[in-house]
């Protein structure tokens, strides 16, 4: 007998905040690209690479900042590589974008092989995982201990650079700067501003948080690294991005709603039941909704014409 | 006449710019080969046989050759119209999805009557599929990037309900769905490899398209909208009644596409079974710059390329990954379009001049 409370548990909340983690760092990272005209489906790549050196550099350091910094380096490297083919030479972003995604599955599964002799995934117990932060204050109440207490150290970062993103891009001088980079960069380049150098300052921001969201993805949600691993997160978060509205408070909550999702459609299918649509809800939810934008947009575009 | 030579120059750009990206990969390619310190002559030599020499490996080239042709040819029709389908992946399910049920469902007809009718049910199936994203497009202008992308999961879930709960092989314990009835096979030829008689079906897909492209209406309409869609409205075309109609045929591709990986390779629909297929076509109509004629050739060396590998890890031990990341720079280089530039450089030299 099919039971809601089988579902909606107060670990629900857990798994949704745990799942939406990894959406939400890839899609900030594409929300500051998608800002200045890049989609960045190469955010996939970014994320698998990285999470491949967070996971070697922890195994050999022993350390999961080091496998952190080395994340974020690859992350930024990658990034770079795109900002070569698509700004310096002239590379739709799209095809660069899937160019890097296809060079990062070959490049990880080539290392895989040549540093560790392995094939498929690579799991150490001397690989050190990003620790889960324990708030005492919490621990005393039993609920709140379950629903707030004891997340990774990222997904508690992760909520923070929401904030963090959010002051930059509304707040500060750089963030109108990039924001109308992509809205009209004839105009940001007659203010004086590089429009290819706010171009490549985004791809590499992208790069750090891509890092980041692999490193989470390997030390931290799982301890190793499986072959193809982001499995579709990266394009997840451009999703999330989308249906966010291209903002990072908003695109939090989208992150969250892919995350319950993932959730709940995990639940339904220990339970048995058809998950599939669950999983399906927020790549339709994203449809819908940039629709429903358009048209609104569309509306307001012939309200404001006299004929 | 000087003018002449910079406009076959021109022509020249293209063609260069991803000879000298085929260039870069194999140079990364075999300067891993080098440090891995494996012998160069042995490991091409293992990649040349293990893509061509005897039934069995050419056989695999081929079953490669015809899905990236096919998912290629996808992605070139929509682009020649400016429309990128990023969707073909969602749309090659569908057909998929739709081969297996007709191949299964439909008995007493005879082969060929039973194969070209699935095979148009499976380009209808993944045409409508390609419709949501290409109406989105025209009527709202909803970028059709993003909702390919997405339709594109909701297909894998969607196929992967049926295949799970509605459709399947009650006897195997993996979801897969029944297996198709003998009169839908697509013939095997060059047995014991699993090409088939889908890589001619494939083919005469190409030329059925490049006439279309080339000598008809409809074609000409397409390319106008994709080159200048505010001239083709001057002319009185439906600028965006032809878009969905370019996303409509992309999408009828991309279902046969998947039709023929059924019919023709497994037999059977098998959940997740694509593993990207529909996203190696954008790679194809990239590295020939959706110039119909070139695809072949480009799918045919790339299809080499992924067949060699296997036999030359099976023989050097080299990891076919090496070879994975050789197309991976190939792929990156080639969609740039500006490794080299002759045009600019020449007419900044001379041009200025002679325009005077």
């Amino acid at each position: 007998m099919f039971r809601f409370s089988d579902v909606l548990t107060l670990t629900l909340v857990r798994a949704t905040i745990r799942m939406s983690t990894p959406i939400l760092l890839a899609a900030l990272g594409v929300i500051v690209t998608e800002l200045a005209a890049i989609t960045n489906v190469g955010i996939e790549g970014i994320m698998l690479v990285s999470a491949f050196m967070a996971v070697a550099a922890s195994y050999w350091s022993g350390s999961w900042i080091v496998g952190i910094l080395a994340a974020v380096a690859a992350g930024v490297l990658i990034a770079a590589l795109m900002a070569l083919i698509h700004l310096r030479f002239k590379a739709n972003v799209l095809v660069a974008g899937i160019a890097v995604n296809m060079f990062s599955l070959a490049f990880t599964r080539f290392l895989l092989v040549n540093w560790f002799g392995v094939a498929g995934s690579f799991y150490s117990p001397r690989i050190s995982p990003i620790p889960r932060i324990n708030l005492s204050i919490l621990a005393a109440h039993p609920v709140l201990d379950t629903l707030f207490n004891n997340y990774n150290l990222m997904d508690y970062l992760g909520i923070v650079l929401v904030f963090v993103f959010h002051f930059l891009i509304y707040k500060t001088v750089w963030g109108l700067r990039l924001r109308f980079t992509g809205v009209h960069p004839l105009a940001v380049e007659t203010a004086g501003v590089n429009v290819t150098v706010k171009k490549l300052q985004a791809l590499l921001i992208s790069g750090v948080l891509g890092g980041l969201a692999g490193a989470h993805l390997s030390l931290g949600y799982t301890t190793q690294f499986i072959e193809n691993m982001t499995n579709g997160r990266g394009f997840i978060g451009v999703a999330a991005m989308y249906f966010g509205g291209i903002s990072p408070i908003t695109t939090w909550l989208a992150s969250l709603f892919f995350g319950f999702t993932e959730g709940v459609g995990a639940r339904l299918q220990n339970l048995g039941f058809p998950s599939q649509f669950m999983l399906m809800l927020p790549y339709v939810a994203t449809v819908v909704a940039i629709t429903f934008s358009m048209i609104r947009q569309q509306r307001r575009e012939t309200d404001k014409q006299p004929f | 006449m000087k003018l002449n030579l910079l406009d076959r120059l021109d022509k020249l750009q293209a063609p260069l710019n991803v000879l000298v990206a085929v260039l870069i990969g194999f140079i990364i390619g075999t300067g891993l080969m080098l440090v891995e310190g494996h012998n160069i002559g042995e490991a091409y030599t293992a990649l040349f046989n293990g893509a061509f020499s005897g039934r069995f490996n050419f056989g695999g080239t081929l079953e490669r050759f015809v899905p990236l042709l096919l998912s290629g040819l996808a992605f070139a029709i929509s682009s020649k119209a400016s429309v990128f389908n990023v969707g073909v992946e969602g749309q090659l399910y569908f057909g998929a999805m739709a081969a297996a049920y007709f191949g299964y469902t439909i008995v007493g007809l005879p082969s060929f009557l039973h194969i070209t009718l699935v095979l148009l049910l499976a380009g209808l199936a993944g045409a409508l599929w390609a419709l949501i994203p290409g109406f989105l497009r025209a009527a709202y202008r909803v970028n059709e990037v993003c909702t390919t992308i997405m339709l594109n999961y909701v297909a894998i879930y969607f196929t992967s309900y049926i295949v799970n709960h509605l459709f399947k092989n009650p006897h195997i314990g993996v979801p897969q769905t029944p297996n198709i009835q003998e009169s839908a096979r697509l013939a095997r030829i060059l047995m014991p490899s699993r090409a088939n008689i889908g890589v001619y079906i494939a083919l005469g897909i190409v030329l059925f398209f490049i006439w279309l492209m080339d000598y008809t209406t409809l074609g000409y309409k397409i390319k106008t909208v994709g080159l200048n869609p505010q001239f083709a409205t001057y002319a009185g075309f439906q600028a965006r009644s032809i878009m969905v109609g370019a996303m409509v045929l992309s999408g009828f591709i991309g279902g046969i596409t998947g039709a023929i990986q059924v019919l023709g390779i497994h037999g059977y629909f098998l959940d997740n079974f694509s593993k990207s297929l529909g996203f190696d076509g954008i790679m194809v109509a990239l590295l020939a710059r959706n110039n119909l004629k070139v695809l072949p050739f480009v799918a045919f060396f790339l299809a080499a390329l992924k067949s060699g590998a296997v036999g030359m890890e099976r023989f050097t031990g080299i990891p076919r990954e090496l070879i994975g990341i050789m197309e991976a720079v190939i792929i990156l280089f080639a969609a740039a379009e500006a490794i080299i530039v002759i045009r600019r450089r020449l007419s900044y030299q001379k041009g200025g001049a002679e325009v005077v």
